[in-house]
C-alpha cells in the first residue's frame, strides 16, 4: 500500500467487510463469530488507514487518488480523524451491545449480519462524502449515507423506530435535494465558466476560477446548500428528524449518527462556503452562520430543558453542539473556525461516550425515561462514572476537552467584536448546564428501581468508554502540535480554499489575547 | 415556433403534470401521473438536445425514459399494488391552498430567476424559473400528502425539477453526472418503497398521521 492508495484502500475496506457480514447470515452458528471479526477488522483497519492518511496530510498536504475524484487535506482530515477514531471505539461498543440484544432475542443471525453490513456501508458511506473531491459524488454520497443508516435506525422493526426511520429518510432525503439542487447550481456555473467538464466537478479546481463565477447564481446555491446539508447537520428549523432518529436507533448507531455523521454533513457546508467565501466575499456565509448557528444553540437549549428521555436529551445536545460549530465559523476568521474545528473533535468524542454509556443503562434498566432511571452508581458504577465525567465534559467543565474549545469560541467571538452575541451564549450554555445536571443528578443518585439487578452488562461495553475518558481529558490539558498543525491549515483552507501564512499560524496562547484585552 | 419558444411552453405541461401527481385520490394514478411528466421531461430533453446541438442530450433522456418514466413508476405502482392502494388522506391542507402556494412557488421562482446573470440561462430563463418552482412543487407535495407513497413522490417531483435545472445549464454536461443522479434518485426511491412496505407489513398503514407517536 502506497499514500497514493490510501483513499482507494480506506474506501474498500468497509465495502467489502460490508458485504461480507451481509453474506455471513448463510453461516449458520459459525455467523455471530465471523461477522463479529471480519467487523473488527474492517473498524481496525479504518482506523490505522486514517493515521497512515493523516500522517501523508501532515507531509505534503493533501492527497489525491482515482484521478482527483477523492481528495483529502487538512479540513477533510480532520473529519477522516473522528471517523476513524470514533468509528473503532463505537465499533467495538457495537460488539458488547449486540451480544446482548442477540441473549434477549432482539437479534437473530440475520438481524444480526444485517446489522453489521449496514454499519460497513455506514462508514463506507461518510469516508466518501469526507474524501469527495467530485462535488456530485459528494451529494451522492451524503445520499448514501442516509439510505444506509435509515435501516439501522429502524432495525428493531418496532412502531417508534419504523416511524423514526420514516421522518429521518423522508426529511433528509428533501433536505438533501436541497443539497443537490445547490451543487447543480454551483457545477453549472463552473462548468460554463472552465469549459472543462472534466474538472468542473472537481472542488479543487472550482476554488481555482471562482473570480469568472456568477456572484447571484452562488448566492442561491449557497442558501439551497446551507438548507439542505444543513437539515442533515441537524441544524434548527431542519433538525426535526435528529432527536426521533438518534433516539430510536440502537445506541452505538445514536453515537455515530451524533459524533460523526452530523459532522460530515457540515463539512459537505464548509466546502460549499469556501465557494461562496470567494466569490461573495466571506460577510454572506457568515451571517448565515451566525443566524442558523445561534437559533440552533438557543433552540436546542430549552428542548434539553423540557426534556426525560436520556436519548433525546443528548440529541438535542447533539444540536446545540452542532450549533455552536456553526456559530464559530461565522464569527469570522481562521480563530473562529480554529475553534469551531476544535469543537467539532470535541464534541464527537464526548458525545460518542454518552451514547455508549446510554447504551449501558437502556441494557440494564430497559429504559431511557428519566424518571425511571436512579440510583445508577449503585446498579452500573462504572457506566455512572462514565456519564458523569461525559456529562461534566459536554457542558464544558474543565480540565475536560469541551472547556478548551468553548473557552476558544467565546474568545474568538471577543476578538471579533461579538461581545454581545457571546454573553447571549453563555447564557444559553448556562440553561444547558442547569437541563444536564438536573437530570443526570437524579439518574446517579436517588434510590434504585424494584427489580433491577446490580452489576454491568460486559467488559466490552465499558472499555470504549473508558478509552474516550482518557482522550478526553488528554485534550483538554493538551492539543498535540500534530493537530494544531491540522487546524491551522484547516481553517485557512475553510476561509479561502488555501492553507494559512506560517506568520498568522494559530497556537493555544492567541485565544488568551482577547481576554487580555478586557483586564484592566 | 421555434425550439426555444418549445422548450419554454413544454415546461408549463410540466406544472399541469406536477399538480395531477398531487391532487390525484389513488396514489397509484399519482405513479402513472409521474410517468406521464417523465415523458414530457425526456420531451425537453430531446427538444433542447436538438435546439442547442447537444448530443450528450439524447443519451440524458434516453436514461431519463428508463429510470424515469418506467423504472420508478413501475416500482411505485407494482408495491402499491401489493399494499392494495388505499385512497389517499384528505390533504394536510386543501387543494385551494395547494394551488395557491404552487402559483406563489411559480412567482418566486421568476423572480429569483431574474438574477442570474449566466450567458447559458438567457433564453431559457421562463423554463429555468418553471423548473425551480417544480423543486418547490415536491416540496409541497410531501408537505401536504399523508401517504407515504405520495410523499416519495413529492421526492420524485423534486428530482424532475433539479434534473431540468441541470439540463437547462449545462447542456453539454457529461452524461456520467446525468446517470450519477439518476442512479442515485432511483436507488433513493428502491429504499423507501422497501422501508414503506416494511412500515405497513408492521402497523397496516400508509397513513404518516399515524405515525406520530415521537414528540417533543
Amino acid at each position: 500500500m502506497t499514500e497514493t492508495t490510501y483513499l482507494t484502500w480506506l474506501l474498500l475496506i468497509p465495502l467489502a467487510f460490508s458485504l461480507a457480514a451481509f453474506a455471513a447470515r448463510w453461516l449458520g452458528s459459525v455467523c455471530r463469530v465471523v461477522v463479529e471479526t471480519a467487523h473488527l477488522l474492517s473498524v481496525t483497519l479504518v482506523l490505522v488507514i486514517s493515521f497512515l492518511t493523516v500522517n501523508a496530510v501532515l507531509d505534503s498536504g493533501q492527497l489525491f487518488g482515482m484521478s482527483h475524484w477523492l481528495h483529502v487535506d487538512a479540513l477533510s482530515t480532520i473529519f477522516l480523524l473522528i471517523i476513524g477514531v470514533v468509528g473503532f471505539l463505537v465499533g467495538l461498543y457495537s460488539i458488547g451491545y449486540t451480544r446482548h440484544d442477540l441473549e434477549t432475542g432482539e437479534f437473530d443471525n440475520n438481524r444480526f449480519s444485517t446489522y453489521y453490513g449496514l454499519f460497513s456501508l455506514f462508514v463506507f458511506s461518510m469516508l466518501l462524502v469526507v474524501t469527495a473531491n467530485n462535488i456530485i459524488m459528494m451529494w451522492v454520497a451524503v445520499e448514501a449515507t442516509t439510505l444506509g443508516s435509515a435501516f439501522l435506525v429502524g432495525i428493531y422493526g418496532r412502531h417508534a423506530s419504523l416511524e423514526a426511520a420514516w421522518k429521518y429518510i423522508i426529511i433528509c432525503t428533501v433536505g438533501v435535494a436541497f443539497g443537490l439542487y445547490g451543487t447543480i447550481l454551483v457545477y453549472s456555473d463552473a462548468f460554463n465558466v472552465m469549459q472543462v467538464p472534466g474538472s468542473a466537478v472537481l472542488w479543487t479546481e472550482i476554488v481555482k476560477n471562482t473570480q469568472a463565477l456568477d456572484p447571484a447564481l452562488i448566492k442561491m446555491a449557497f442558501v439551497f446548500v446551507l438548507i439542505g446539508f444543513g437539515t442533515k447537520a441537524g441544524l434548527f428549523p431542519m433538525h426535526a428528524w435528529l432527536p426521533d432518529a438518534h433516539s430510536e436507533a440502537p445506541s452505538p448507531i445514536s453515537a455515530m449518527l451524533s459524533a460523526v455523521l452530523l459532522n460530515c454533513a457540515l463539512l459537505v457546508v464548509f466546502r460549499f462556503a469556501t465557494i461562496s467565501n470567494l466569490v461573495l466575499g466571506p460577510s454572506f456565509a457568515q451571517t448565515l452562520f451566525l443566524i442558523f448557528g445561534t437559533i440552533s444553540v438557543a433552540a436546542a437549549a430549552f428542548f434539553m430543558y423540557v426534556q426525560r428521555d436520556l436519548k433525546r436529551l443528548l440529541a438535542y445536545s447533539s444540536m446545540e453542539n452542532i450549533g455552536l460549530i456553526v456559530l464559530a465559523f461565522g464569527l469570522g476568521g481562521p480563530a473562529g473556525i480554529f475553534a469551531g474545528l476544535l469543537q467539532a473533535i470535541n464534541h464527537s468524542l464526548v458525545k460518542a461516550l454518552m451514547f455508549c454509556a446510554t447504551g449501558n443503562i437502556l441494557i440494564k434498566y430497559h429504559s431511557r425515561n428519566l424518571d425511571q432511571v436512579k440510583g445508577m452508581l449503585q446498579v452500573i458504577p462504572v457506566t455512572g462514572v462514565l456519564i458523569f465525567v461525559g456529562a461534566l465534559a459536554l457542558v464544558g467543565t474543565p480540565p475536560f476537552n469541551i472547556f478548551v474549545s468553548k473557552f476558544f469560541i467565546i474568545t474568538a467571538g471577543l476578538g471579533t467584536g461579538y461581545a454581545w452575541l457571546m454573553i447571549l451564549c453563555l447564557l444559553l450554555l448556562t440553561v444547558v448546564f442547569a437541563a444536564f445536571f438536573r437530570v443526570i443528578a437524579s439518574a446517579l443518585f436517588g434510590e434504585k428501581p424494584d427489580g433491577v439487578g446490580q452489576g454491568e452488562s460486559n467488559w466490552l461495553t465499558l472499555l470504549p468508554g473508558a478509552v474516550l475518558i482518557l482522550l478526553i481529558l488528554a485534550l483538554g490539558l493538551y492539543i498535540p502540535p500534530q493537530l494544531m498543525t491540522l487546524l491551522n491549515g484547516a481553517s485557512g483552507l475553510a476561509l479561502t480554499g488555501t492553507p494559512i501564512e506560517p506568520a498568522a499560524l494559530l497556537n493555544a496562547k492567541d485565544f488568551w489575547a482577547p481576554l487580555a484585552h478586557l483586564l484592566p | 415556433m421555434s425550439s426555444v419558444t418549445l422548450v419554454n411552453s413544454l415546461t408549463g405541461l410540466l406544472i399541469l403534470t406536477s399538480l395531477l401527481v398531487i391532487e390525484v385520490k389513488r396514489p397509484r394514478w399519482s405513479a402513472l401521473m409521474y410517468s406521464l411528466q417523465s415523458i414530457v421531461l425526456v420531451g425537453i430533453f430531446v427538444v433542447l438536445a436538438y435546439a442547442m446541438e447537444a448530443g450528450q442530450l439524447y443519451l440524458w433522456a434516453a436514461s431519463a425514459f428508463i429510470t424515469k418514466v418506467v423504472l420508478v413508476p413501475w416500482l411505485l405502482y407494482r408495491a402499491l399494488s401489493q399494499v392494495g392502494d388505499p385512497e389517499k388522506p384528505r390533504n394536510a391542507m386543501g387543494a385551494t391552498l395547494s394551488f395557491f402556494l404552487a402559483a406563489v412557488a411559480v412567482a418566486v421562482s421568476f423572480i429569483v430567476v431574474s438574477q442570474i446573470q449566466l450567458k447559458a440561462a438567457a433564453p431559457f430563463k421562463p423554463a429555468l424559473a418553471v423548473s425551480m418552482a417544480h423543486f418547490f412543487f415536491g416540496e409541497l407535495c410531501i408537505l401536504t400528502q399523508r401517504n407515504l407513497f405520495k410523499q416519495l413522490l413529492g421526492f420524485c417531483l423534486m428530482e424532475n425539477g433539479s434534473h431540468l435545472t441541470l439540463a437547462l445549464l449545462a447542456y453539454n454536461a457529461p452524461e456520467l453526472v446525468e446517470i450519477g443522479i439518476a442512479t442515485d434518485a432511483v436507488f433513493g426511491v428502491v429504499m423507501m418503497v422497501v422501508l414503506g412496505n416494511q412500515i405497513y407489513k408492521r402497523l397496516r398503514t400508509l397513513d404518516t398521521s399515524d405515525l406520530s407517536t415521537l414528540k417533543g
